[in-house]
């Protein structure tokens, strides 16, 4: 056989939509490495771990310790307890318990989102990438799509553990609130929402950060120290100028950001309305995702 | 509220997806039509997308390189560089380390910018081609796959990345000799493995095409033989290959055209024949003869002449026939007159001296 017999096959048409098959080619690229199964352990644990936490917690809330106690704290933690017991109260254990594993979920959301883009230059595919689909921007689009579906698919698996665990729990807590309520479901869908908020978020911070150390260190400091560092900021601007905007204002870091967009009502004292969190996450994604394009347009692989 | 948001996101979903396909469709319509005049290729767009009444003329697989330059801050890594690579042959890009040679097949396959001057294949641009891995096959020095995935995996996603379906890379892993290694991580591959997988790469499209970026490397001898049957056999087949090489021997056995750059700037081009004539003023001629020092004394003032420990004459600055006219005149008797031509490594070593290599 010469090495030419088997070179013309590929006389087969391209198959299918192709923006379709480029997405499809990014959650292969994810799904053929182990940071799959180690990103699924991953929400595995972080949910398992935060209803653990969250049952614990809402067990205390329900039935108090009251004994040694004083009577303020006493009546206090009846007055908890009473709270609930209530409609509202019990609908709020159960969104609670629903959305458990979102703390740290959102994290390997964002975590993804990054890795989708810097893999390409930490492991050197994006030449074998850029020369099967040489517009570039087609491609980011593609990571943006696959992103989202990741963050999709780890609310999915949270969502999932959560939806066995939580009737369980509500019914040893003889508590009578239905999944199906508004309330919960909502908290559910913000949930999704946070997850396909920051994966895409950690997409466009890649693109931005080309450095996989770099973005995901500052992805992550985003998240968890960012807030400190904001609200310490506003709190001196606050001090010098008194406007009761200013503490609203807090809301343009990324956490308080989804914080506020997943927390029906106010998510902390004057807190702004929910639609901002959304808004502010939406214009992060879009700004990276925008520079992005542009410098990965320009930039020489 | 919360239902508000969730409208809002659906709004922009669809939004986008929208838009998505609008794009895709637009471009898919824009480009010229370049009826394969390989029949193994299906037609490249479907005749409902077809405006012009007009056919382009069929993609023809030449590359034309003109006044493609460079600069990195300071540095002009390829200067001012012309010249086209015919189908059908294998094109040898030579220079020493340094000499801009990976930069340039960079510039010609989309992946960095040109700071001036243009780069085409059969007429357009890689970025503008439809379809680029049907007509192009790329392997660089930087061409990798990630640590963790397997080879095969590697190609699959290509394949699944432009729409050809994925039992193509068991083909063309098989057309490489790397099928035993496919289901193995890439981060145990030999340097040898790593570039039979960037071929394998490269040949998936099945393209008219190929450019590759010292494919050599790292190959064993074994692996260097079949690297040029198969690529002598893809020019014979009618593709255009270039290959650039720091090899020079393995050029010379390989190639039918040369294009030599050092520092950034053309040397010399065309068929291997015809670089090597050009350097014809640097022949040797051997004489065996019955007396070494009449001659050199019949020879003119331009000769330069060596004698070798045996007795025998290395004449340059002469052709065979002017030592011969020179030996009758001293009436001495010629047991043996030899041309010995350069090889490519004088003829690459002459042209590039001097030139700043390492830059
Ligand atoms: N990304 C880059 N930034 C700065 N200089 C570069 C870059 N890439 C290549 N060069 C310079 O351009 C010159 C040509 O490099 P290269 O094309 O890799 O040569 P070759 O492949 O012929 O060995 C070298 O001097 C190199 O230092
Ligand atoms: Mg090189």
């Amino acid at each position: 056989m010469t090495p030419l017999d088997s070179l013309v096959i590929s006389a087969a048409p391209r198959t299918g939509f192709a923006p379709m098959q480029r997405v499809r080619a990014e959650i292969m690229k994810i799904r053929t490495t182990n940071t799959w199964w180690m990103f699924s352990i991953g929400i595995v644990l972080v949910t398992a771990e935060a209803l653990l936490r969250n049952g614990v917690s809402h067990h205390y809330d329900l039935h108090p310790a009251l004994a040694g106690l004083d009577p303020a704290d006493k009546a206090q933690a009846l007055a908890t307890a009473a709270r609930a017991h209530t409609h509202a109260g019990q609908a709020a254990i159960a969104s609670n318990m629903m959305t458990s594993g979102q703390f740290l979920g959102v994290l390997f959301a964002m975590l993804i989102g990054v890795l989708v883009v810097t893999n390409e230059y930490s492991h050197q595919t994006a030449t074998a990438t850029y020369l099967a689909n040489p517009r570039r921007g087609t491609v980011i689009v593609a990571k943006f799509i696959a992103a989202a579906c990741f963050g999709a698919l780890f609310w999915l698996v949270s969502t999932l553990i959560d939806v066995i665990v939580t009737p369980i729990y509500l019914h040893s807590q003889q508590l009578g609130v239905s999944l199906a309520d508004w309330a919960v479901v909502r908290s559910v869908l913000l949930n999704l929402l946070a997850f396909i908020m920051w994966a895409i978020f950690g997409l466009g911070l890649g693109t931005l950060i080309r450095s996989q150390l770099g973005s995901v260190i500052t992805g992550i400091a985003a998240y968890l120290l960012g807030t400190a560092a904001v609200a310490v900021i506003f709190e001196l601007i606050y001090n010098a100028y008194h406007h009761t905007w200013v503490q609203g204002a807090i809301v343009i870091a990324p956490a308080v950001a989804s914080l506020v967009m997943t927390t029906p009502g106010q998510a902390f004292d004057r807190a702004p309305p929910q639609w901002t969190g959304l808004i502010i996450m939406i214009g992060y994604t879009l700004l990276f995702g925008t520079i992005g394009v542009q410098l990965t347009r320009r930039r020489d692989i | 509220m919360g239902s508000l948001m969730l409208v809002l996101l659906l709004l922009l979903i669809i939004g986008s997806i929208v838009w998505y396909t609008r794009n895709h469709k637009a471009r898919q319509e824009e480009p010229p039509s370049m009826g394969g005049t390989d029949p193994a290729l299906p037609p490249l767009i479907s005749g409902k997308g077809v405006r012009s009444a007009t056919p382009r003329p069929a993609f023809d697989g030449q590359i034309v390189v003109s006044g493609l330059t460079k600069r990195y801050n300071g540095v002009t890594a390829v200067d001012d560089l012309s010249f086209v690579v015919r189908p059908g042959r294998v094109t040898g890009f030579l220079g020493p380390n340094g000499a801009g040679k990976t930069t340039t097949l960079r510039m010609i396959l989309g992946l960095a910018a040109p700071t001036a001057g243009t780069a085409t294949i059969g007429g357009i641009c890689y970025i503008d081609l439809p379809e680029p891995l049907r007509h192009v096959g790329g392997l660089l020095e930087t061409s990798a796959a990630h640590r963790g995935r397997t080879g095969r995996n590697h190609l699959r996603i290509i394949c699944q990345s432009v729409g050809i379906p994925l039992e193509r890379a068991d083909e063309v892993l098989e057309l490489v000799g790397l099928t035993p290694a496919g289901r193995r991580t890439f981060k145990g591959y030999s340097l040898g493995m790593r570039q039979r997988l960037g071929i394998a790469a490269a040949l998936i499209g099945d393209p008219r095409v190929l450019i590759l970026d010292e494919p050599a490397n790292g190959l064993d001898p074994d692996g260097i033989r079949w690297m040029r049957d198969l690529l002598k056999a893809l020019a014979a087949d009618g593709r255009t290959v270039l290959v650039s090489s720091h090899l020079l021997a393995e050029m010379q056995q390989l190639a039918d055209d040369l294009v030599i750059i050092a520092a950034g700037r053309l040397v010399a081009q065309g068929t291997v024949d015809s670089v090597l004539d050009s350097m014809a003023h640097s022949a040797r001629v051997l004489v065996r003869i019955s007396d070494a020092e009449k001659l050199t004394a019949a020879c003119g003032e331009d000769a330069v002449v060596v004698t070798r420990e045996n007795g025998d004459l290395h004449i340059t600055g002469m052709d065979a026939t002017a030592v011969g006219e020179a030996a009758a005149r001293a009436g001495v008797v010629v047991h043996q007159l030899v041309t010995e031509r350069p090889d490519l490594e004088d003829v690459f070593l002459e042209l590039t001296r001097g030139k700043a290599t390492i830059r």
